[in-house]
């Protein structure tokens, strides 16, 4: 073929496989293989710094979710012992109000039948005056009676 | 008043003022190898094949230790680093390294076979990309332009020598036949890397098909085997030489209106008003074409070895 732009040219092919091999091997060993390993290396490290940030994301979520829990469960014990010392307080409240109500009552009670007792001790202590009396008085009348008689 | 030959700094003055301005001529020293005759460097024939340094070969030598330097000196300061930051020309090197892999590489030949075939994909980007580039930088047309009106060499110099020629060597099918008979050769080794020497060639064609089928299938298979790397060889090729062709014709313009009106001011004319918008348009264009050639060869070539790798019919 004498038209030059298609013209074989064995020397230049032979030439261009030969400078392609070498500069493919002097890249790879000098250029692409280091950096294509140090791209490698990157890449697992951000990977794993991600897989890292994650994982500390979701311990960072699970205790948050546990001092939240923990929270809730403090805040209703403390509802618990609140509500059960409010139950507590009037428990007490209505047994003391019992009790103060029956020892009045006892006091009441009490009182009521010292009263009576009194009273009735007062009266008895009447009765046993007017009938001391009565006898006193008879006796005297008696002993009059006797002494009138004798000198008369 | 410049002489029209001499205006433009790709017209070899000196040879074509006596003879007038053969267009034709121009562009094919333009855009083919130098002289088998006058190499740059004359080397003894082995086996009956001319290894002269030739205008392509110095200018692949050439393309070559640019690529290593470059990339080697880049990769290894980055990587001396404590912490691998990458920085200037780094960072472009590194998206095309990571763009490489990830988007062509790895779609195509899958992930055991990256970091196997990864290097060899990259060189033929970063070789033919920077062959296609230097093509476009007109660094032998000013040399030329300096020799003609400041060194005035002999006939048969160095500088005359180098001066010659295409300077993309992209552009010379032969080149592009021996990067596509490489990534011929790369399909072979990998489906036998993959699947054993034997395996490869019966991956070939699709298993379980009434033998008939394989009377027309098994040529076909076999000429396809041959179609891809031509069909890599005259793309890359023809690409190069088209853009080549298009900017020195618009070129010649110059020259051949000064001539049918015989008046250097009809030529600097068209120069100013048609040739040189025109020609920068189209190398605007070029840089485009450079790129993306070099990207077409560089996926074909990584499909091809991934379809040896992964076989589905």
């Amino acid at each position: 073929m004498d038209n030059a732009l298609v013209q074989p040219d064995p020397g230049l092919f032979f030439w261009t496989i030969a400078v392609f091999l070498v500069l493919l091997f002097l890249l790879k060993r000098f250029a692409w293989g280091p950096l294509l390993a140090a791209l490698d290396e990157r890449q697992a490290g951000i990977r794993k710094s991600l897989d890292d940030a994650d994982q500390a994301r979701k311990e960072l979520e699970q205790v948050r979710e546990e001092a939240e829990a923990i929270i809730g469960k403090a805040r209703a014990e403390a509802d618990g012992i609140i509500s059960d010392a409010r139950a507590d307080g009037g428990q007490l409240r209505d047994d003391l109000r019992q009790q103060a109500q029956q020892q009045a009552q006892a006091i009441v009670e009490n009182a009521e039948r010292q009263i009576q007792q009194e009273r009735d001790r007062a009266l008895q202590q009447i009765r046993q005056e007017a009938v001391d009396m009565s006898l006193m008085i008879a006796s005297k009348l008696i002993r009059r009676n006797l002494t009138a008689e004798d000198n008369g | 008043m410049l002489q029209p030959d001499h205006a433009e700094p790709g017209a070899h003055g000196a040879d074509h003022a006596e003879g007038g301005f053969d267009a034709g001529q121009v562009i094919i020293d333009h855009v083919t190898n130098s002289s088998p005759d006058h190499p740059i460097l004359h080397l003894p024939a082995i086996f009956g094949i001319d290894f002269s340094i030739s205008k392509h070969v110095f200018m692949l030598l050439f393309v070559a230790t640019v690529v290593f330097l470059l990339i080697t000196t880049t990769v290894r300061r980055y990587l001396r680093q404590d912490r691998l930051v990458p920085g200037g020309f780094m960072n472009a090197l590194e998206f095309v390294v990571e763009f490489i892999r990830d988007s062509i590489v790895l779609p195509n030949v899958g992930a055991k076979y990256v970091r196997s075939w990864a290097p060899l994909v990259l060189t033929f980007f970063c070789f033919i990309l920077a062959a296609n580039v230097v093509g476009l930088i007109p660094i032998f047309e000013v040399l030329g332009l300096i020799d003609h009106y400041v060194l005035h060499t002999g006939e048969h110099s160095l500088v005359k020598n180098v001066i010659h020629g295409g300077t993309t060597a992209t552009a010379n099918f032969n080149v592009t036949a021996a990067l596509a008979t490489i990534t011929f050769f790369a399909i072979i080794i990998a489906g036998s890397l993959a699947h054993g020497f034997i395996q490869h060639w019966i991956n070939l064609v699709p298993h379980g098909l009434a033998w008939p089928v394989y009377i027309l299938l098994i040529p076909i298979e076999v000429m396809g085997m041959f179609v891809k790397p031509f069909a890599l060889t005259m793309r890359l090729a023809a690409n190069m030489t088209g853009g080549h062709i298009a900017i020195l014709a618009i070129l010649s313009f110059v020259f051949l209106f000064a001539r049918e009106f015989g008046s250097a001011l009809a030529g600097i004319g068209v120069g100013l008003f048609v040739s040189i918008p025109l020609a920068v348009g189209i190398n605007g264009l070029e840089i485009i074409v450079v790129l993306v050639q070099a990207y077409v060869f560089t996926l074909l070539s990584a499909v091809f070895i991934g379809m040896a790798i992964n076989v589905h019919h």
